[in-house]
């Protein structure tokens, strides 16, 4: 007689292999096929283009590579977030998180087939449609294709350990975290290998200009957009885990009948909203490094992304994300409710709201409209007066930045909303101080080595002439005051006015980053334009270092204080959880978006510049149609998922979750 | 019912950002219709505002919002760009010490955008007739007629476009590597490179790796700057491009000798002579009454006849693993 759970773990164990064997045949005999087709005149038979039984085969790739897409941001996403929440309940000791990371780690292996099952689908569908294009590829990538299929076994044996371990490493949980880690390991050199494909399309290098390519396959992987895709990329997945986890809580809180369930839900939901949330901070700082260095690697191409052919779907995109930011403030917001004490932080959430809403409108601003010639007499030009500077990236850059601020105060506001009784940092251990000048002296670090490359930086370096230095001074300076503050505010922090410390320091980061840094940029714009994008990067890294050493100070403040009372959970309304169902659908959408613009930026080039489509379907589409293609994409994916999870419940047992309570995560 | 609100809110989401992309497209608009026949303002226009990409970094007056580039219209204090291009002609015919019209101005700040850079601006303006937006020389032509029409009067008769553009053009774009008949052998190849009684005997001039004699061009890395098409080129029409520092020289001694050979070596009283057997003959400069350089690489010129189709192959595959 086999177990149920023998059967189970035998039942993964088939899956993964056959999910292996799949990804293995995608991965190996497609391009050997290929290659059979090369001897002699057989080469000038292959075709530049074929049709999927007669449909577009742009699209048909289009709507395949994209679901394999966020099929594999969901199976390298969840991973890392199953670790991470893991790792969580390990030092905390609650077991919800041990459980919460086992019961989504139980989906991968359904979605791990899946997604090497796309995988092979879009390797056919490229070697059958556009069958020059993939016989040139294979030709530079041949043997990162190899190595890609065996990091796939490795994934497979990576997954089907930590999974099928998690009972028997209990006792030995670093062990089994270290498991984790290296299937996160494993899984990311998979992506990255992947990425060195899509960003070699994007920045070919070392190919001659009769389009041979002359360098190595490590000199194809390591092209210039490689790795900026590869930090975006990963970024990116972990928000997506956390997005997806929060709405799958979502839907189960709402149809749990049982206080202990919508307890356990309403708790689930939450962690993945706060995963999803944090990892969102950092993205835009990735976005503009893959940004700059799209327009490094290629101006026409840069600009077309900006200020071309897809500046309104960046304004579509602006959309997207600053609905992800508002919602998932709302979302905390709605969420403080269930905290006993948080009625004291309540009054200053309209503000962040207002702050949240006005910054986000800025951020979707065109800068121009496609006016009548009436129209533009009525407005006294193509450019609104006022409006048209809120369309500049000068102030695109302030509010992104006055947004990640505001978000990062909504959560310090959660975090304290029932704390009560702080322990004075100076009565706290030689630890505690250590963790505020230690953060102190990294922020010291970061904006001491940009103030010296400021004050440092040859205006010749970027075409200007020398006089234009001049305007390196003031961001420079600001990064000195900043310093000082920083300095200022561990001296208040150590001497127990940690709350001052941080109201100062955040004061000064919205003051130098977003107010001073922000409307400077216009001046710099019309004087000296290349320099803007020093004034972004000085921009940015102040306002790292707020989330830096506010962090260690807020940590430090609140260790071991009272409580108001327990939280809670269960007790949050219905529209919180369709905020949480909003954040999902909107992040798959952006997810889809955003592909769209990184594929479309070829414009009419399957290589750029290199090798040109010259099919019937080389055109850009418009934002309609893309945006009936990601949505289509959008709903097979979630229908996709929804059933996979139901297919998962059916072979486990219930869940039956004992009364959640306790603190939420820091 | 309960069940179904989430799905349904799903739908409704969905529903609402195609709705925006739909109102999007619909504001955003402008999509360019076919491209006109010939040298036009009109197509011009078009190549600006469109394919030519040139509004991604270029406003004209009040119409588009780029600033990446110089705005072309005549808006804030500005001359219009045909006017501005004279008063920069004048410049230009300064700098060059010879005369350029102003139309000459629009064609090399299209053809040679690095020539002149507007103060405040990066020198970064793409050559547009090559790729990725690979205008052809009509387009370019376009292009500059509506550049004179801002501000002048177009007059096509003006346009001369450098023969680069046509070159461009002539080149094509966006062409799949040259790829060998045969696929080869790189071992057979090897093979042939070292073996000096075989008929292809390369090592015998050619250096690889450690191997290998000093006449001609090191090859340990050649795959990795050379296209496969020059190297069989260089094999089988060794004269039609000559390795920089191997050119042959033919040398008459003041005793009547005749030498030919590659100069290995050169000082102010000597020089030292490769020949193409590998024998390195020094001289000195008294001794060397006449020297003229050759047009015709020491390389044998015979390989074409020498190997056949699938030797050369076998020599080429080995070649392209030399990287």
């Amino acid at each position: 007689m086999v177990s149920p759970e023998a059967r189970r773990l035998r039942s993964t164990t088939y899956k993964l292999f056959a999910t292996a064997f799949v990804g293995l045949a995608a991965g190996l005999l497609v391009p050997e096929s290929l290659w059979a087709v090369q001897g002699g005149d057989a080469l000038s038979r292959i075709d530049d283009v074929r049709t999927f039984f007669g449909l577009n085969p742009r699209n048909t790739v289009w709507f395949v590579a994209q679901l394999h897409l966020l099929f594999a941001a969901f199976v390298l996403g969840v991973p890392i977030f199953a670790v991470i929440v893991e790792f969580i309940g390990w030092r905390t000791g609650d077991e919800r998180y041990d459980r919460l990371a086992h019961e989504f780690t139980k989906l991968l292996s359904a979605a791990f087939a899946t997604t090497a099952a796309l995988g092979g689908l879009l390797a056919f569908t490229l070697f059958g449609l556009y069958p020059r294009f993939a016989n040139y590829f294979v030709g530079i990538f041949a043997p990162s294709m190899y190595v890609y299929a065996i990091f796939f076994f490795l994934e497979t044996a990576a997954l089907y350990l930590y999974y099928s371990s998690w009972e028997r490493l209990r006792a030995r949980k670093g062990l089994h975290i270290c498991l984790g880690v290296l299937l996160n390991v494993v899984g990311t050199s998979l992506v990255f290998i992947g990425n060195a494909w899509t960003s070699f399309m994007m920045t070919p290098v070392r190919v001659a200009d009769d389009g041979e390519f002359l360098g190595t396959t490590l000199e194809a992987v390591m092209n210039p957009l490689w790795m900026p895709l590869n930090i975006h990329r990963l970024l990116g997945n972990i928000v997506f885990g956390g997005f997806v986890v929060g709405a799958y809580a979502a839907v189960k809180f709402l149809s749990s009948t049982t206080p202990e369930r919508r307890a356990h839900y309403d708790w689930m939901g939450y962690v993945g909203n706060f995963i999803g949330l944090a990892a969102m901070i950092p993205i835009p700082f990735a976005g503009y490094y893959l940004g700059r260095e799209i327009y490094s690697a290629s101006p026409v191409m840069g600009n077309n992304m900006m200020g071309g052919a897809f500046s309104w779907t960046f304004i579509m995109q602006a959309l997207l994300v600053g609905l992800l930011y508002i919602i998932g403030n709302y979302y905390l917001w709605s969420g403080m409710n269930r905290i006993p004490g948080s009625e004291r932080y309540q009054k200053y959430i309209k503000y962040f709201n207002v702050i949240l809403i006005v910054c986000v409108a800025i951020w979707l601003t065109p800068r121009n409209l496609p006016l009548s010639g009436s129209e533009q007499l009525a407005l006294g030009g193509q450019v609104h007066p006022i409006l048209g500077y809120f369309g500049l990236m000068a102030a695109k850059n302030a509010v992104v930045n006055f947004i990640i601020l505001a978000t990062f105060a909504s959560f310090l506001l959660y975090r304290r909303a029932n704390k009560t009784d702080l322990v004075p940092i100076s009565q706290q251990g030689r630890g505690a101080k250590a963790v505020v000048v230690g953060a102190g002296l990294a922020c010291l670090l970061i904006l001491g080595w940009y103030a010296v490359e400021l004050f440092t930086l040859a205006p010749e370096s970027m075409d200007l002439a020398p006089e234009k230095a001049v305007w390196f001074k003031l961001p420079a300076v600001l990064l000195v005051v900043t310093m000082t503050t920083v300095v200022v505010c561990v001296g208040l922090a150590l001497r127990d006015r940690g709350h001052v410390a941080q109201a100062l320091y955040c004061g000064v980061v919205a003051t130098a980053s977003v107010g001073v840094l922000g409307v400077y940029g216009f001046f710099v714009m019309a004087a000296a334009n290349p320099f803007l994008r020093q004034i972004a990067v000085a921009q940015w890294l102040i306002l790292i270092t707020a989330l830096i050493l506010v962090t260690a100070i807020d940590v430090v403040l609140f260790r071991g204080a009272g409580s108001r009372g327990a939280i809670r959970w269960g007790h949050v309304t219905a529209r919180s959880q369709y905020a949480l169902i909003s954040l999902c659908v909107i992040i798959v959408l952006t997810m889809g978006l955003m592909g769209f613009i990184r594929s479309g930026l070829r414009e009419n080039w399957h290589i750029y510049g290199v090798m040109r489509d010259t099919s019937a379907w080389a055109f850009t589409p418009s934002n309609a149609e893309m945006a009936w293609m990601v949505g289509m994409i959008t709903l097979v994916f979630l229908a996709a998922v929804t059933f996979l999870f139901w297919m998962v419940g059916l072979t486990g047992k219930e869940f039956a979750p004992a009364a959640a309570t306790g603190e939420p995560v820091p | 019912m309960n069940a179904l609100k989430p799905p349904l809110f799903t739908v409704i989401l969905v529903g609402l950002f195609i709705w925006s992309g739909e109102v999007v497209a619909r504001v955003s608009g402008g999509s360019v219709g076919p491209l006109g026949e010939g040298v036009t303002v009109e197509n011009g226009e078009q190549l600006f505002w469109g394919p030519g990409k040139c509004s991604t970094c270029h406003a004209v007056g009040p119409l588009g919002s780029s600033v990446r580039g110089p705005n072309l219209g005549g808006a804030d204090g500005r001359i219009e760009i045909a006017l501005r291009a004279a008063e920069r002609a004048d410049e230009r015919s300064a700098d060059l010490g010879k005369e350029m019209r102003p139309t000459e101005y629009l064609v090399e700040s299209i053809a040679d955008p690095g020539a002149y850079v507007v103060e405040g601006f990066k020198n970064e303006m793409p050559k547009v007739y090559e790729p990725p937006i690979s205008l052809v020389p009509d387009q370019v032509a376009s292009v500059i007629l509506y550049l004179q029409s801002i501000g002048g009067a177009p007059d096509p008769s003006l346009i001369t476009l450098p023969p680069e553009i046509r070159e461009a053009a002539r080149r094509g774009t966006g062409v799949v590597a040259w790829e060998p008949y045969l696929d080869g052998d790189s071992l057979r190849g090897r093979d042939l490179f070292f073996d000096p009684e075989g008929s292809a005997a390369c090592a015998k001039c050619h250096t690889v790796g450690d191997q290998g004699g000093s006449v001609g061009p090191e090859l340990t890395s050649v795959a990795g700057t050379r296209t496969a098409r020059f190297i069989v080129t260089s094999i089988v029409q060794p004269s039609q491009e000559i390795a920089s520092g191997y050119e042959t020289y033919l040398l008459q001694t003041t005793d009547g000798r005749l030498l030919d050979g590659v100069l290995s070596g050169e000082t102010e009283d000597s020089l030292w002579l490769t020949t193409a057997d590998g024998e390195v003959m020094a001289l000195a400069q008294s001794e060397v009454a006449r020297r003229l350089e050759q047009e015709v690489s020491l390389m044998p010129g015979n390989l074409s006849d020498v190997l056949t189709v699938t030797e050369l192959h076998d020599l080429l595959a080995f070649l392209r693993t030399l990287r």
